[in-house]
């Protein structure tokens, strides 16, 4: 149903065509990802693999060459569809003449809040973000983490019911991390969406309860982070497995993918995996391999960009992400 | 209203920061303070004045009061024409490239504000700095001239609309460079082009009798029609104060309607571009 997702895409792409030369790059290539309301989703990919492009068409900012992007089930074109987007650029350049207030106050107009609301909440994002001291000083004086406090504050002071954030620790100490995912959770709690562009793998498995790595403009794997993370115990490679028994096991793994052939099972201990062994043996089946595997998602990423195409272990169908 | 109010006041901020507004402001005050202190002027029998510089008389200075007035509007109406206008689309000319910097404008196109609202916003902010500080010259020298000679003359007071209007149809130019390009020494280089092959232009009378060719004179013509007429609009404000007739209205709308073209292509190019 139209509205059920975030963010909705559909064969979302962006070519980009040199003037002169008639050389083109897919920046995005075909996208078409959902996002459920009240996720936290990250976006991981290598530089150049099409995050930001990806984020700004979300926005609007970038205008698709194919396909279409919808926010709340509204086309992004439309700027009401963006009223409720709270969003913090990677490498934003504020302008330096603001104070911290009145940067504040610009963006929260333009977000639509009313003057008596600017009024009231001002004080209160700079307190939330920690800069209750520093609303009257030039922002040309900030750290660069405090500028990207002083950037979640104006991504979040209208009340976005969808949060987009690119790289939002960029530049910010541990501290200072710790304090804006403390910020993060509870927006979540409150039911705000947040889709997170970030590097940061560790980050994001931390946070986030859904991922999708871009590469070279395509969406290489999505999924639940549990799911694709799933690879820590043991890895079975079997084949000849018959229909009845491959339903057995795959109601005991943790995941279980097929590729040209081979069933592949994740158990998430030993006497889960011994237990396959002997079933499979009974059925005389052929093992092909028994690996012990601890997998991260930083693990799951380099396996999907350094193999893309292959889709590493307990991948769910690609392209498709609901809660 | 919020939504504009806040970019023209963003505007606004950016020419104060950038020290655009209290610039112009400090070279409008020099030309006030000129007026009030430097120049004086002495009343004789009422009807005939004399001017004096630094308190140096010139050299058969005593003219007709109405004249000697209706010439220092004139001279200020001219100044406005030519340095005046230079030096607000030099001032001008970043306001706009400096929007359409990464990391700032995905910021601002994030917000739900339609393109056309966010340049039509900093096109108002740029032309109301401009506007202010052309109210405070031109007022500030008729009231002067005014409390000085007892003379208040309303058709100098046109050098406010006239001069807001033709920097208005210069910095659609402007602004559209901007939003092509994304720059300022280009949007400089081709609006201070357009200023100078104003007053050439003009000289189509006298060139249509040096010009060989049919073809070239239609060029020249169409030229002329074509492009803003800075010069001929400084004449017209010039003939009002000097209460004397002008040809027309053409140079008004024609420079209208190439103002109004720039400004529609900018928006056009604005609302397609992906930053």
């Amino acid at each position: 149903m139209p509205g059920d997702f975030a963010i909705e895409t559909s064969n979302l792409t962006k070519i980009y065509r040199s003037r002169w030369r008639r050389r083109e790059v897919r920046a995005v290539d075909g996208i078409s990802l959902r996002v459920a309301r009240g996720t936290t989703f990250g976006l991981l990919g290598p530089n150049g693999a099409g995050k930001t492009t990806f984020v700004k068409l979300l926005l609007s900012a970038v205008l698709p060459t194919e396909g279409e992007a919808r926010v709340f089930g509204r086309d992004v074109h439309k700027p009401e569809a963006r009223r409720p987007i709270g969003y913090l650029p990677e490498n934003h350049r504020f302008p330096t003449y603001f104070t911290g207030s009145g940067m504040l106050d610009f963006y929260a107009a333009l977000s639509g809040s009313t003057a008596a609301d600017r009024k009231r909440l001002i004080p209160e994002m700079l307190e939330l973000v920690g800069l209750e001291r520093w609303g009257a000083v030039r922002i040309g004086k900030y750290s660069k983490g405090m500028l990207q406090r002083l950037g979640l504050a104006q991504a979040i002071i209208h009340s976005p019911s969808l949060l987009i954030l690119d790289e939002p620790s960029d530049g910010v100490d541990p501290m200072g991390r710790r304090h804006i995912r403390e910020i993060l959770e509870k927006l979540e709690q409150k039911g705000v969406t947040i889709f997170i562009n970030s590097h940061l793998l560790a980050e994001v498995e931390l946070f986030c309860g859904e991922v999708a790595i871009l590469h070279k403009g395509k969406v290489a794997l999505s999924g639940k982070v549990r799911d694709l993370v799933a690879g820590k115990g043991y890895k079975l490679t079997a084949s000849q497995v018959p229909e009845a028994l491959e339903r057995v096991l795959r109601a005991r793994a943790a995941a279980v993918s097929v590729r040209e052939g081979l069933l592949d099972l994740q158990f998430t201990t030993r006497d889960q995996a011994n237990e396959a062994i002997d079933l499979l043996r009974r059925e005389s089946c052929a093992i092909e391999s028994l690996v012990h595997t601890s997998s991260t998602l930083e693990e799951v990423f380099i396996q999907t960009i350094g193999g893309a195409g292959s889709p590493p272990l307990a991948a769910p169908a690609p392209q498709e992400v609901t809660a | 209203m919020t939504t504009t109010l806040a970019l023209i006041r963003d505007t606004f901020r950016e020419a104060i920061a950038r020290k655009i507004f209290w610039g112009l402001f400090g070279l409008s005050s020099l030309m006030i303070l000129f007026f009030l202190f430097v120049m004086k002027i002495d009343i004789v029998a009422g009807a005939t004045a004399s001017i004096s510089l630094f308190g140096f008389h010139g050299h058969n200075n005593t003219t007709d009061v109405q004249r000697l007035v209706r010439g220092v509007f004139g001279f200020v109406a001219t100044f406005l024409y030519t340095f005046g206008m230079f030096l607000a689309v030099f001032a001008s000319s970043g306001l706009t490239p400096s929007v359409l910097e990464p990391g700032r404008i995905e910021l601002l196109l994030s917000k739900p504000v339609s393109r056309w609202h966010l340049l039509l916003g900093r096109y108002a902010g740029n032309l109301l700095v401009v506007l202010c500080n052309t109210v405070y010259l031109v007022f500030g020298i008729w009231l002067i001239l005014g409390w000085k000679t007892g003379i208040w003359s309303g058709p100098f007071l046109l050098a406010i609309p006239t001069t807001t209007f033709i920097f208005a149809v210069l910095l659609a130019v402007v602004v559209l460079i901007g939003v092509l390009w994304d720059s300022t020494a280009l949007s400089i280089m081709i609006t201070v082009a357009l200023m100078i092959l104003s007053p050439i232009l003009a000289q189509k009378d006298t060139v249509m009798k040096l010009l060989s060719s049919e073809w070239s004179r239609r060029i020249w013509l169409a030229l002329y029609y074509v492009l803003p007429k800075v010069h001929d609009l400084g004449r017209i404000t010039l003939d009002a104060i000097m209460n004397r007739t002008f040809d027309g209205w053409m140079p008004v709308w024609t420079s209208a309607l190439f103002g109004a073209a720039a400004l529609g292509s900018a928006l056009w190019v604005f609302s397609r571009r992906s930053f």
